[in-house]
Parts: structure tokens; C-alpha cells; sequence
């Protein structure tokens, strides 16, 4: 097959352990310790948020329970997250990528996609563009971050992971089917645990099991995703760098010291997480028809429950009283809850659409 | 407790009541079903705090009184998987174990304890009146589409029932457009009004049988009561003030257009292919005894024009609708032809039917929009 369906180059940067590389930079007691940066272990337990590489070797992990992380390596320290200081740092990376693209498309505040396919400083080599980035990471901002080069998002994520830390890893248009040939499953974007045991039970283990599916055959088995499948395995995947995500839903959420019981107690806090909501509505401009109300029990079921109004709002009233309304609608008797948050969404669309009808409904009342 | 039930008719009797579940709940008691056996009858009910069905059939071989709480999804849907047979269920109200025995197989399922379940809202303090099945059905039918989703707007959320002592009305409303079925073969205690959610009114429509069986109708400031001998809802009712509607209805729209129905439901669908996605705004351009009805998106370059012949007496006028709230008004009239009451481009149009049904008289009202020229 011709090498011209191939006619962008993608960067997938991911920086390395980004908040306890942080950490380990600011508090030059942690270089080389084992830490830990999220919930302590102590009382009902937090979760590790992210860990260091020399607690990693202890087999510490993202997500972990924290105390699980304590059991694993009883020397490791905990370090409360400083989400302000991991935001600028995330600012000052973005102003490294801005220097040679506008189409970032970052996916949180450690990991980026960047279009390069037409660079600001015309070096034509995204191999050449990822190298600087790494080094101008390292040099200014004294962190590493993995790189990984390809001619779309899907490959250049995987290329990313394959030699971290601070690796640089490029896959080029010659290489990619190869590559994908001999992908495991689980490593294709969706595939989670039961489509891999799916795909295994049906002697599909390798990028180059899925490929002698037809397209039929794979949208069968596997519904709509089949077709993404079908696709990335022959090294295609369309999907743009989005340099401007628009803003879904803001929201904010808070977890308790201990699980709340009364109401009243449940509707201070949500006193509190409604202003937080409303203060950043106002910040970014925007206001949402659809008011969300999240809850956590203690046993951590979630459930969600939403209400729409006709029109837009930002105001911190009808939040605040939205959302008690949907908790009281919730339970007869107080559960113990263990989070709270409130979100709006639903934001410029319809704007956009009563602007541009170009006539009115006229209403009865 | 222990009975034997034929499989199809435990099922058919579950699928009347099931649709109250809600699909997200939060007490897993509200996705059960509440069995309760006393002599040879066995009730089955069903609620989501709002709304409570509860029907009744017959078993053989009963033995024992009790109740208990069956899981609802896993039950209907072995229920659903098994052949027409006959089932013996033989549960044990202390550990709270089901066992179905068919001729095929053994089940288990673990259930939960019946004072758990919800009460039913006592009927306390009711007036009572008695109307046909099949009248509820068609006043459900005729109002149903109109109600407003608007939870800002609660009251119109719902169908208002409007007793009088000769009469019934059932009104909704979605403040485009709005439903008024009055029926004059019913005998209310007095002058009253209330709002019921759509909820069990949709659950109502989906049970009640198309016939001359009664039904008793019971309501309080509360809570609406609805039963056959074998079916019973309840619900709880939208505490709100309905609008004053009567205000909004002209009375004396002086322009008459008549057209046959069919083709103008089928025209508007046509030309509206072509109308902004948002607006559905479809011109009607009525002059002498033909209409002309236009539709454009200007952003895509679409157009669409058709002409009709009708009989009309009135001034020549140009009036936009929404073709889409308009068609499922005009689907909802009954006979060949229809009729719309005009006065202005900014208000209200009025649907009638050309044939009146004995005792039942309804209006349809549409608001136009504004057409930006």
C-alpha cells in the first residue's frame, strides 16, 4: 500500500512521574526516595495520585490505595498534592510546545497532543521538534517527559509509553503496520478488560489476529468500536488534534473527612460547592441549562441526577437550590455519603442555535 | 409460602406493573417487585416512590400467607426465557430465598423483606367518581403529546383533570401549544382540579384495557387513585398551580380554513425536510382557496414549496408554525378534514375536528411564530 494516506506528524508528549518529578525538584530532600504523592494512608485511606520511579520499583502504582502502597514499601513517603505548583508547571510546558505549533490538544495537565505536521519554525522534523521540546523541558523546567513521534494520534500515544522515562520513541510511516501487527490487543485505545478477554477467547491476541477480520466480522463481534479497530490496525486513525476542546461541563466535587449522614450537613456542603461551581461559571463566562448533582455513598456507589431548565444560567441561587432539590429527591433517609459535587453543562449550543433561528416561537403564557 | 403459577401469566401480569420501575434507583427495594399471597389470590406491586401499580391474579395450589420482595429484572427476565409452563415458587421468608421449579430447571434468587417496600399512600379523605377505560384511554391519548418537559414549569409538566359536575376536562400544555378534551359522559363530585405527572398517565396508557370496563377514579389533595378490580395505581400528584388557560384561548377567531387532513400532514413533512432544523418554521400562505407552504434553511440553500387547495373564508394572511409541533397536532384530530381558526399572524391558530364524537368535544391550539420580515 502507498505511504500517502500518512500525511500528518503527530507528537504525543507525556511527562515522566509528573507531580512527584515535581515534588523531587522542589524539595531536593525527596530526589532519589521513594515518594508518593496523593492520600495519606492514614484514617479511611487516600489513593496515590502518582509515584515516584524509585517507589515504583517497589511496585507502587497510580490508583493504588495508599496504604497498599505503605504495605509495599514501608520507607516511602506521602506528600500531600500541590495541584497549584503541577498547574504552572503544565502552564510553563504548554509555552514550551506553543514555540513550534497552535494545535495542542492537551489531555490533562502531564500529557499533550501536538500537530507538527506544519511547524512555527519550519525544522520539518517532528523527531528534530520532540528532541527540543524534551531538552527545553529538561533544561528550563529541570523534568523529563517521554515522547512519542508517529502520523497519528493513536501510534504516537503508544510510542510515548514504550521507553519511559525520558524516552523518544519514533514510528514511522514504513514501520507503523508492522508495529500494529504486533500490538497486543489490550493496547488498542477501548479495549478494556472484557473486550481483551473477548478478543482472546476468540484467539485474537495481536494487532495481526484482528487485521484478518473483515470489517463485517469485527463490527460484529464488537459493535461500533469494531470499525475504530478495523482501522487503527491498519495504521489509520482520522482523528484530529484539537486544539480547542470545547469546555463540556465545570464543575467541582468534594470529598469528606468522614461520611456525612444529615442533611443539613450535606447541604453546607453543598452551599460551599455550589459558590466554588458558580465562581468558576463566571470566570470562564458561561453559564449551563443542565445543573448535575453527583454522590458518593460509603459504600461508592455513584449516582448522578440532573435537572435542565429552558434557560442559561450561572447563578449561584439557582445552583445552590438545584442542587439541594435533586439531594432531597435522592434518599428518604440519610445514606452515608462519602463525595459531593455539582456540575453544569450544556453550555454554548444553544446559544448559538436561538441565534441563529431567525424567527420566534411566540408563547402562550 | 408456596404456589404454582403458569409462567406466561405470572409474566404478562408483571410486564402491566413493571414499566413504574425506574431504571436508576437508589434503594435497591425499588427495583422489586412486592409478592403477596393471602388465600388463592396473589397481589404484585410495583412503585418508584411516585407512582405504585398493583395488580392481582389467581394461583393453585397455595400454601401459606405472606409477602416478600422479588428482585425485578432477574425474575421478568427468566420469566421472558422460559416456555408457557407451569412454575412452583416456594420461598422462605426468613432467610429470604425464592425457589422457581419448572419442569426444566431449579432457581434461586435471594429477595428482600417485604416491610422494606414502600407503603401505598393511604387513600384517606377522597372524593370518588367512575368513568370507562376506554374514555381515560382516549382523554390520555389525545392530551399526552402536548405536556411541556420544562421541569422550571412544574404544573405543565402534567395533565390537568378539570371536574365539573357534568363534565371532565383534561388540558396540557407546553406554552406553544396547548390541548383542551372535554368529555360530557362523566359525573364528578364538584368543581376541583389536579395535576397528574405523566408518568403514570403513560403507565395507564400502556395497561388500561380498550373497553367499557369501569374504573374507579378517588383522589384527595395528594394523591390521584385509579382501579379496575384486578388494577390499581396511585401516584402522587404535581403540586402546582396549573395556568389559567381558559385566559389564553381565543374566543373569537374570526378567519376558518378547512383542508383535508391527510395531504396537509403530508405536505407539511415534505416541505419541512427543507425548514432550519431549529426553527421547523413552515410559512402557510393562504390566498382565496389555496395555501401555500414554504420552508427554507438559507445557511444550506434549501427550499421547499408545495401548494393545497382548501376551503377558507377570511382575509388573505401569511402565518409561520413549527411543522413540527403542527403535524403531531393535526395527527392527534380524528376525521377526514380539519378545521383552523385564524385571526392574526401572532396568534394563537385553533385545531378543530370537522366531525364531533358524542360526548367529547376538543380543541388544539398552536402559537405561530414570528416571522422575521
Amino acid at each position: 500500500m502507498s505511504q500517502q494516506k500518512y500525511t500528518r506528524k503527530i507528537i504525543h508528549i507525556d511527562m515522566d512521574a509528573f507531580y512527584a518529578s515535581v515534588e523531587q525538584r522542589d524539595n531536593p530532600e525527596y530526589v532519589g526516595k521513594p515518594i508518593v504523592v496523593g492520600g495519606s494512608p492514614e484514617g479511611r485511606g487516600g489513593v496515590v495520585a502518582t509515584a515516584s520511579y524509585e517507589a515504583r520499583k517497589f511496585g507502587i502504582r497510580s490508583a493504588m490505595p495508599s496504604k497498599r502502597a505503605l504495605q509495599l514499601c514501608p520507607d516511602v513517603i506521602f506528600i500531600r498534592p500541590r495541584f497549584a505548583a503541577y498547574k504552572e508547571a503544565s502552564n510553563k510546558i504548554r509555552e514550551i510546545f506553543g514555540r513550534y505549533t497552535d494545535i495542542i490538544e492537551p489531555l490533562s495537565l502531564d500529557e499533550a497532543y501536538l500537530d507538527v505536521t506544519k511547524d512555527k519554525q519550519g525544522i520539518g522534523s517532528a523527531l528534530e521538534i520532540a528532541k527540543q521540546i524534551k531538552n527545553a523541558i529538561r533544561n528550563e523546567l529541570h523534568l523529563t517527559a517521554s515522547a512519542g513521534v508517529s502520523v497519528n494520534k493513536f501510534v504516537a500515544k503508544i510510542a510515548s509509553d514504550m521507553n519511559k522515562p525520558d524516552g523518544l520513541t519514533f514510528i514511522g510511516p514504513s514501520a507503523i503496520e508492522h508495529f500494529m501487527e504486533g500490538l497486543p490487543v489490550e493496547k488498542f485505545f477501548g479495549v478494556g478488560k472484557v473486550t481483551a478477554e473477548k478478543m482472546k477467547s476468540m484467539g485474537l491476541h495481536t494487532g495481526a489476529d484482528l487485521k484478518k477480520l473483515s470489517l463485517d466480522e469485527i463490527t460484529e463481534h464488537f459493535g461500533k468500536p469494531g470499525k475504530f479497530y478495523y482501522q487503527i490496525v491498519r495504521g489509520i486513525d482520522e482523528r484530529e488534534v484539537q486544539a480547542h476542546r470545547e469546555t463540556k461541563s465545570v464543575g467541582a466535587e468534594d470529598t469528606f473527612a468522614y461520611d456525612l449522614t444529615s442533611r443539613d450537613e450535606m447541604n453546607a456542603e453543598l452551599d460551599k460547592i455550589a459558590s466554588i461551581v458558580a465562581e468558576r461559571l463566571q470566570k470562564h463566562g458561561l453559564k449551563g441549562r443542565t445543573i448535575t448533582l453527583k454522590i458518593k455513598y460509603s459504600d461508592f456507589k455513584v449516582i448522578t441526577r440532573n435537572k435542565s431548565f429552558t434557560q442559561l444560567s450561572n447563578d449561584l441561587e439557582l445552583i445552590r437550590d438545584t442542587a439541594k432539590q435533586l439531594l432531597n429527591a435522592t434518599e428518604p433517609e440519610g445514606k452515608a455519603t462519602r463525595l459531593l459535587g455539582i456540575s453544569l453543562s450544556n453550555f454554548e449550543e444553544v446559544v448559538s442555535k436561538k441565534v441563529r433561528g431567525r424567527s420566534d416561537q411566540l408563547e402562550l403564557f | 409460602m408456596r404456589f404454582i403459577v403458569t409462567s406466561t401469566a405470572l409474566l404478562k401480569n408483571l410486564q402491566q406493573i413493571s414499566g413504574v420501575i425506574s431504571a436508576n434507583t437508589v434503594l435497591s427495594v425499588l427495583e422489586d417487585f412486592l409478592f403477596e399471597l393471602k388465600g388463592n389470590t396473589l397481589t404484585l406491586t410495583a412503585t418508584d416512590l411516585e407512582t405504585m401499580m398493583r395488580v392481582q391474579m389467581d394461583v393453585n395450589d397455595a400454601q401459606g400467607n405472606g409477602r416478600i420482595c422479588i428482585p425485578s429484572k432477574i425474575l421478568v427476565d427468566y420469566l421472558k426465557n422460559l416456555p408457557e409452563q407451569p412454575i412452583t415458587f416456594s420461598i422462605n421468608e426468613q432467610d429470604l430465598s425464592i425457589e422457581m421449579s419448572s419442569d426444566v430447571g431449579k432457581y434461586r434468587i435471594g429477595g428482600e423483606k417485604a416491610d422494606d417496600f414502600p407503603k401505598e399512600p393511604a387513600p384517606g379523605d377522597t372524593s370518588n367518581f367512575t368513568m370507562s377505560s376506554i374514555a381515560l384511554l382516549e382523554s390520555i391519548n389525545k392530551t399526552l403529546f402536548a405536556v411541556s418537559t420544562d421541569t422550571l414549569r412544574p404544573a405543565m409538566t402534567g395533565v390537568y383533570f378539570e371536574l365539573a359536575t357534568d363534565s371532565i376536562t383534561f388540558v396540557s400544555t407546553d406554552a406553544h401549544r396547548l390541548v383542551q378534551f372535554k368529555r360530557t359522559d362523566v359525573v364528578c363530585p364538584a368543581q376541583d382540579g389536579f395535576v397528574v405527572p405523566k408518568k403514570p398517565l403513560q403507565q395507564l396508557r400502556a395497561t388500561l384495557p380498550a373497553d367499557e370496563t369501569q374504573l374507579q377514579l378517588s383522589y384527595n389533595s395528594s394523591h390521584l387513585f385509579v382501579s379496575t378490580n384486578k388494577l390499581s395505581l396511585s401516584c402522587r400528584l404535581i403540586d402546582a398551580r396549573f395556568p389559567d388557560y381558559k385566559a389564553v384561548i381565543p374566543q373569537d377567531n374570526p378567519y376558518k380554513l378547512t383542508i383535508n387532513r391527510n395531504d396537509f400532514v403530508s405536505a407539511l413533512r415534505r416541505v419541512s425536510i427543507f425548514a432550519n432544523k431549529t426553527t421547523n418554521q413552515v410559512v402557510l400562505d393562504i390566498n382565496g382557496n389555496s395555501v401555500n407552504l414554504s420552508a427554507q434553511d438559507i445557511d444550506f440553500s434549501y427550499e421547499g414549496k408545495e401548494k393545497l387547495s382548501c376551503q377558507y373564508t377570511g382575509e388573505d394572511m401569511k402565518i409561520a408554525f413549527n411543522a413540527k409541533l403542527m403535524v403531531e397536532l393535526v395527527n392527534n384530530i380524528d376525521g377526514n378534514e380539519v378545521n383552523l381558526e385564524l385571526s392574526t399572524p401572532t396568534r394563537a391558530g385553533i385545531f378543530r375536528p370537522i366531525d364531533k364524537v358524542e360526548n367529547e368535544d376538543v380543541l388544539m391550539l398552536l402559537m405561530p411564530l414570528m416571522v422575521g420580515v
